[in-house]
């Protein structure tokens, strides 16, 4: 059987094409709006242009819309693939079982950050009179579109590499010592976990944009490995049970969509108004509260598991 | 400083197509704040075009539409909406009326988008019923209303929002000479008023009335000078 068959990859290809060549489309007449745009001008051809622009517009906004729901389908789908590939308990069998999965995995969690931000400015664009940023959001859209073609191939290398008759590492089977960046050990890691968020939420406060955004793709990296490494133990209850996707099952309350998703909002909200202001040079730090808010979420819930378990045993695992 | 001037303006239907026309072709006129206008000529000729594109209803092929000095042809359609919204009172030919609800809830339709208390929008629809002289029937469902009622209705829903500028095409179009002298009546309140009027008809009703200003020839989408 070939994994292409499976239900969910049909839907979600099929999906995925048919946004591709709607953003294709798009692409084609944004070159032919960027090439010929001249706001001020009166004539039959910039008033084509501007019609073009809110049909480029509204395909774009639907779009960018479903990928990132898409992205949520995605994470879903990997789930219901583990009842097909050997040895995958959950997504981590199934993400791990070649080396593309990884790497996709990030692409699109990147790719949804840039959704996100392509979303605000043009928001930002269309609320103005003059466009002032039109020919911006439609080069950060150019590049989003060469992400996404990427990350089609990736899709495409990642489905057909996944082996149904070898049997692949899940996380159940992983009962070696945790491998951590630079040799941390578990203390060092949440050390660095709980001063990051803190400094997070005071630059926040302070309204400081570049140092939240610095400090938030830093926390996007120690939160991931804090989160899988140490407070996943705690959700589980085991001690070597180092997987950050189980806990988006429902044996585990789906709580892991709550983790992940709060950490993945607040480090959205936190890195944000630096870009924005790049791009527009507009003010957007009212985002920050909501960054320092989801943020702090995802750190209670952790925060909330180890608690739980010291309450109950009197002991860290 | 005109309120409404059109530099220039075409509109070209089906472009690209075989069936390709322009409605209206290079069309320069200018409006003077409180006058009252209208444009007549025989069906076809342009004028439910141009009334449309005044109104923010459609966007032109080429050229300018300043309303006090601003281009609303170029408003994206969000802006286009509030800017139809705050100055524009529009009369259709069909009136436009929703028809399962009464003369006073036709006529709050509007101010519903406001921010206004219940109060002020109260004493809003009463002065728009009581210009339209339409008061005596306002909780009736318009679906049983006469046309000449219909149409007063529609006046008032125009008025309430107190625009600077009201557009009407064919108002009395489907009405008999007494609601057609009615008509007349609110427009000469509309003159009292200060409202600049834009009238599309080719009703010779309108030919000899005092409280016109000028009236504008249209033919094949050209202004006839």
């Amino acid at each position: 059987m070939s994994i292409f068959l499976s239900n969910e990859i049909i839907v979600f290809l099929l999906i995925e094409v048919i946004l591709i060549v709607l953003m294709a489309i798009s692409q084609v007449n944004i070159v032919s709006i960027v090439r010929h745009w001249d706001f001020d001008a009166t004539t039959p051809l910039q008033y084509a242009l501007e019609k073009k622009n809110y049909l480029i517009n509204t395909i774009l906004y639907f779009t960018v819309t479903c990928k990132v729901i898409l992205f949520l389908f995605f994470i879903q789908s990997l789930n219901a693939l583990s009842g097909i590939v050997p040895g995958a308990m959950c997504s981590a069998g199934v993400v791990g079982a070649n080396h593309y999965g990884n790497a996709l995995l990030l692409l699109k969690l990147l790719l949804i950050f840039g959704f996100g931000l392509w979303l605000i400015v043009n928001k930002l664009d269309l609320a103005s009179i003059l466009f002032p940023y039109l020919k911006r959001k439609y080069l950060l859209f150019t590049f989003l579109f060469v992400g996404v073609l990427g990350e089609f191939v990736l899709e495409i290398l990642y489905f057909s590499n996944i082996p149904l008759t070898v049997p692949v590492f899940c996380c159940s089977v992983v009962f070696q010592a945790p491998k951590l960046p630079f040799g941390y050990t578990q203390t060092l890691l949440v050390l660095f976990f709980y001063t990051l968020f803190g400094v997070i939420v005071l630059f926040n406060t302070l309204k400081q944009t570049m140092a939240s955004f610095t400090c938030n793709l830093l926390f996007l990296f120690i939160a991931y490995y804090a989160i899988t490494y140490f407070f996943g133990l705690y959700v589980y209850e085991m001690p070597n049970h180092k997987c950050p996707y189980c806990m988006l099952q429902k044996e585990y309350y789906y709580i892991g969509y709550f983790i992940w998703g709060s950490l993945f909002l607040g480090i959205f909200f936190g890195i944000m108004p630096f870009l924005i202001e790049r791009i527009t040079q507009k003010s957007y730090v009212y985002l920050l509260k909501y960054s320092s808010f989801c943020l702090t979420i995802t750190a209670l819930i952790c925060s909330f598991y180890v608690v739980r378990y010291y309450l109950m045993t009197g002991v860290f695992l | 400083m005109s309120k409404i001037a059109i530099q220039n303006l075409n509109k070209l239907y089906n472009p690209n197509k075989p069936n390709a026309f322009y409605a209206l072709k290079n069309i320069n006129l200018s409006i003077e704040e409180s006058e009252i206008v209208i444009l007549k000529g025989v069906s076809g000729s342009g004028k439910s075009t141009l009334l449309s594109l005044l109104g923010g209803l459609s966007k032109p092929s080429s050229g300018e539409i300043l309303v006090d000095a601003h281009n609303i042809a170029k408003l994206p359609d969000i802006m286009s909406s509030a800017f139809r919204h705050q100055k524009i009172g529009f009369i259709f030919q069909s009136f436009n009326l929703l028809e399962g609800l009464s003369v006073y809830q036709n006529i709050l339709a509007p101010l519903a988008l406001t921010k206004l208390g219940k109060e002020a929008m109260h004493e809003k629809v009463s002065l728009a019923m009581e210009l339209a002289n339409i008061e005596h029937k306002k909780d009736q469902k318009v679906g049983s209303l006469s046309g000449g009622e219909r149409q007063r209705c529609a006046i008032a829903r125009a008025v309430v929002m107190e625009p600077e500028i009201i557009l009407a095409d064919e108002p009395t179009a489907n009405l008999d000479k007494e609601n057609s002298l009615m008509f007349i009546k609110i427009l000469k309140k509309f003159k009292a008023l200060h409202k600049t009027v834009v009238i599309a008809t080719h009703d010779t009703l309108f030919d000899e009335l005092s409280c016109i200003n000028r009236c504008v020839q249209m033919r094949d989408g050209e202004l006839v000078l």
